[in-house]
C-alpha cells in the first residue's frame, strides 16, 4: 500500500513538473472583434493577433491582468510601442486644468486597483464624447509613457474607445 | 479542454509567470521541509507569529522609505525566530503566548506606523491588503526577486540534506541530543534563522496571513499517511510543491486570488490524505 503510495505521489510531482515545461508562445483567440482603428496604430510585434493587438487584457483572467498591468508599471520599456487592449469601468481625474481619462483594472482579491490612462485618437470633447463614469469600456491604443514634474506616467495613446 | 492548454500555453509565454512558478515551487518546497519539524516540535504557529513580524518590518521600511526591505525585514524576522524558539523555554511569557504576543503586536504596530507616517502610498488599504494576501505579487517579481529566492532556497535545501540526522535528533529528543553530546542550542538557532528566511520569501507567494498554511498543511497532510520522519518530509515536499503549482495554474487560469487557492488545494489534498490515512488504518 505505502508503495503505491509512493507511486502516486511520484505521479503526481512528475504531473506538477510537466506542467511548467509547456511554454508554448500561442496566443488565445479572441471571441470580441478589435477596434476599427487598431490596424492604423502601426507596431505589431511577433506575439501580435490577427487584429494586430500585442497585448490583449479582455482575453486574460482577472488574476493575469492586474499582473500585466502591474508588469507594465514596472517595466514599461517591455511595452513600449505595443498595442494593448483592455476593457474596464471608465474613469475620469480632473487635476488643475488637466483631465485625465482611465480605464480601471480591479485585482483578484478585490482590495486593490489600478488604472490605465487613454488618450482618444482624433477630436473629442468631454463630456459629450465620453461615457459615464464607471460605464464598462474598452480601449485599444499605443503603450507610451510621458514625464509630468519627476513622476512617470503610462498611457495608451491614439487610442480607440468603445463602450 | 485544448482551449485551456492553449490559454495555459500563452500564460507560460510570459515572463513573469514562469518566475513565478519557479519561485512558487521553490518556496512551497523549502516551507514544507521545515514543516514538519515545526509541526512535530509543537510550533505550528511560528510561521504566523514571524509573518507578522515581517510584515511589521515591512512597514518600518515603508516608513524610513527603504528602497530594498528584504536585509532590514529579513533581520528583524531573524531576530524574533531566535528569541521565540531558542529563548523561549527560560523566558517568563512562553511558547504560545510568546508567538501570539508578537504576532498581533507586530501586525498593530506595523499597521499604525502606515497610517501615522503616510508612507506615499495612494492605496494604503489595497497595499496592506496586498502584504496580507499576497494579491499577485508573486507574479509581478523583479529579477532580484527570483534570484534571492532561488539562493535562499538551494541555502535552505543545502541546510535540511546537510543537517538532516541533527534535524530529526533535536525534533524528536532535544534532550536525548544534549545528553549524547549534540549542540541543540546551535542547531535549535540555525533552524529558527532558516524558518525566518522562508517566512519572508514566502510572504510573496501568499502573503502573511497565510503562510501557516504553506507550513503546516503539507506535513500533516503527509503525517495521515506515512510514519517516518524521512517518508513525510518527502510525501510534504511533493505534496506542497504540487498544490502551489495547482493553486498558481488555477489562480491564473480561474482568476482567483494566488495565497487563497494555494491554500484551498493543500486543504482538499488534507482531506484526500485524512481520507486515505482512515482507509488503510482500517484495513491494516
Amino acid at each position: 500500500m505505502k508503495k503505491f503510495l509512493c507511486l502516486i505521489m511520484i505521479s503526481l510531482l512528475l504531473l506538477s513538473l510537466a506542467a511548467c515545461s509547456d511554454s508554448g508562445s500561442t496566443a488565445p483567440d479572441t471571441t470580441e472583434p478589435a477596434a476599427e482603428a487598431v490596424s492604423d496604430n502601426g507596431d505589431t510585434g511577433s506575439s501580435a493577433d490577427s487584429d494586430g493587438v500585442d497585448v490583449d487584457l479582455t482575453a486574460m483572467s482577472s488574476t493575469m491582468v492586474y499582473s500585466e498591468v502591474l508588469n507594465m508599471q514596472q517595466k514599461p520599456e517591455d511595452y513600449l510601442g505595443k498595442t494593448v487592449k483592455m476593457a474596464g469601468p471608465f474613469n475620469v481625474t480632473e487635476i488643475g486644468e488637466n483631465r485625465y481619462f482611465a480605464c480601471i483594472i480591479a485585482d483578484a482579491t478585490a482590495c486593490c486597483s489600478t488604472g490605465i490612462e487613454f488618450v482618444l485618437k482624433g477630436d473629442y470633447s468631454y463630456p459629450d464624447d465620453y461615457p459615464e463614469a464607471n460605464t464598462e469600456i474598452t480601449v485599444v491604443g499605443t503603450f507610451n509613457t510621458y514625464m509630468e514634474g519627476t513622476s512617470k506616467y503610462l498611457q495608451l495613446k491614439d487610442s480607440v474607445m468603445e463602450f | 479542454m485544448t482551449d485551456i492548454f492553449s490559454t495555459l500555453a500563452f500564460y507560460m509565454s510570459k515572463p513573469f509567470v514562469t518566475n513565478a512558478l519557479i519561485v512558487g515551487v521553490l518556496i512551497a518546497l523549502c516551507s514544507s521541509l521545515l514543516g514538519v519539524t515545526l509541526v512535530l516540535k509543537r510550533y505550528s504557529f511560528i510561521g504566523d507569529g514571524l509573518s507578522h513580524v515581517a510584515f511589521g518590518a515591512m512597514a518600518i521600511a515603508a516608513v524610513i522609505r527603504l528602497t530594498n526591505d528584504m536585509p532590514l525585514v529579513l533581520t528583524v524576522t531573524v531576530v524574533c525566530a531566535v528569541l521565540l524558539l531558542r529563548m523561549g523555554k527560560n523566558a517568563k511569557i512562553k511558547g504560545d503566548a510568546a508567538v501570539a504576543m508578537i504576532s498581533v503586536g507586530a501586525l498593530a504596530v506595523g499597521y499604525l506606523l502606515m497610517n501615522i507616517f503616510n508612507t506615499g502610498s495612494s492605496n494604503l488599504s489595497g497595499d496592506v491588503c496586498s502584504t496580507l494576501f499576497g494579491s499577485t505579487s508573486i507574479l509581478t517579481l523583479s529579477t532580484f526577486d527570483v534570484w534571492m529566492c532561488v539562493i535562499l532556497s538551494v541555502l535552505v535545501v543545502l541546510f535540511f540534506v546537510l543537517f538532516y540526522n541533527k534535524i530529526f535528533s533535536v525534533t524528536f529528543d532535544e534532550s536525548f541530543a544534549r545528553a549524547t553530546g549534540q549542540r541543540a542550542g546551535l542547531y535549535n538557532l540555525l533552524i529558527a534563522i532558516v524558518i525566518a528566511v522562508i517566512i519572508v520569501v514566502s510572504m510573496q507567494l501568499v502573503g502573511s496571513l497565510l503562510i501557516s498554511a504553506l507550513v503546516i498543511f503539507p506535513a500533516l497532510s503527509a503525517m495521515r499517511v506515512f510514519k517516518s520522519f524521512k517518508s513525510v518530509t518527502i510525501c510534504a515536499a511533493v505534496v506542497s510543491v504540487f498544490c502551489a503549482l495547482l493553486g498558481l495554474l488555477t489562480s491564473i487560469l480561474a482568476g482567483t486570488p494566488v495565497g487563497s487557492t494555494i491554500v484551498a488545494a493543500d486543504i482538499v489534498v488534507f482531506m484526500i490524505f485524512a481520507l486515505i490515512g482512515a482507509v488503510t488504518k482500517r484495513s491494516a
